[in-house]
């Protein structure tokens, strides 16, 4: 049975590549839903994901906690040697990187095929 | 069509609200639980479409709000009062501006260390920090008040400023 936090926030997640993974997100990020998407990073580290391929396309909203979080998912995967992508950020959720300071810190792409590219996959 | 110059042209977000010339007061409470956020954000983006905000503007106070409302969770889940915790949001509505009043019943005597509106989640950035700054980009004026009952805070956003 599905809890009450994910009919708010969907968490889909598919294998791109060894080590590489998209997690497709759809719905709203905040205080409630936030630690569906901790966990879902946490379990990803754990299993030995390197590279989140984060789909932001669907998300109407996110807040400070979803902030917390994708930092911590961030830093993370950085001690795995690895890292983080955002994709495809609508212009509200851009605008909220860019007024907090956090578009220095995230690596942020229109498309998951800009992302790869960057990995050199 | 840009969404700001559809709301400045047509009254708000709404598009067909006549202006507010009168004060109006909505008040709402809700239990200081994560799962009531979304009621309070739903409700203020209610009340901030009938103004003459652009649609920029009522994201920026439903995002405002729901960081206030956001922080007195997170400070109840530190606390022995979570369960009888409650937030009452009140919106001035104003001819010249909008006035959210955050109040909640969070009091200082619980397992919460600092009332400064701290919060950590182990992650490196502290949320609660995220939230204060997003409040005071996103409205034109904020004020909190920590009282030994709970935290008052109060988002002030003018609705001439069309374009801030």
């Amino acid at each position: 049975m599905e809890s009450a936090a994910s009919m708010n926030l969907k968490v889909t997640s598919m294998v791109v590549s060894a080590g590489v993974v998209a997690l497709e997100l759809d719905g709203e990020v905040d205080v409630y839903t936030a630690p569906l998407l901790r966990q879902e990073i946490v379990d990803q580290v754990e299993k030995g994901t390197r590279f989140l391929l984060v789909h932001l396309e669907k998300v109407e909203y996110l807040d400070s906690t979803g902030l917390g979080i994708l930092i911590g998912g961030v830093k993370r995967l950085k001690e795995q040697n690895g890292a983080m992508k955002l994709i495809g950020p609508s212009p509200r959720i851009s605008r909220i990187f860019d007024i907090t300071g956090l578009n220095r810190i995230f690596d942020v792409y229109a498309t998951q095929a800009e992302a790869l590219a960057t990995m050199g996959a | 069509m840009n969404d700001s110059l559809l709301a400045a042209d047509t009254g708000g977000v709404g598009g067909v609200n006549p202006p507010v010339t009168e004060s109006f007061v909505v008040t709402l409470t809700i239990p200081c639980a994560a799962e009531y956020v979304g009621t309070a954000r739903l409700t203020i983006l209610g009340v901030a479409s009938r103004m003459g905000f652009s649609y920029d503007q009522v994201e920026d106070i439903r995002l405002a709000v729901g960081e206030a409302c956001t922080n007195a969770i997170a400070r109840a889940e530190e606390s022995e009062a979570k369960s009888a915790a409650t937030i009452t949001i009140s919106s001035h509505i104003e001819p010249t501006q909008l006035v959210v009043e955050i109040e909640d019943t969070v009091g200082d005597s619980g397992g919460s260390t600092d009332a400064d509106l701290d919060r950590t989640t182990g992650e490196e950035v502290n949320p609660a920090e995220l939230g204060a700054l997003l409040m005071e980009i996103l409205v034109d004026e904020v004020a909190v008040q920590i009282k030994p009952t709970g935290t008052h805070v109060r988002l002030t956003k003018y609705a001439m400023n069309a374009t801030g």
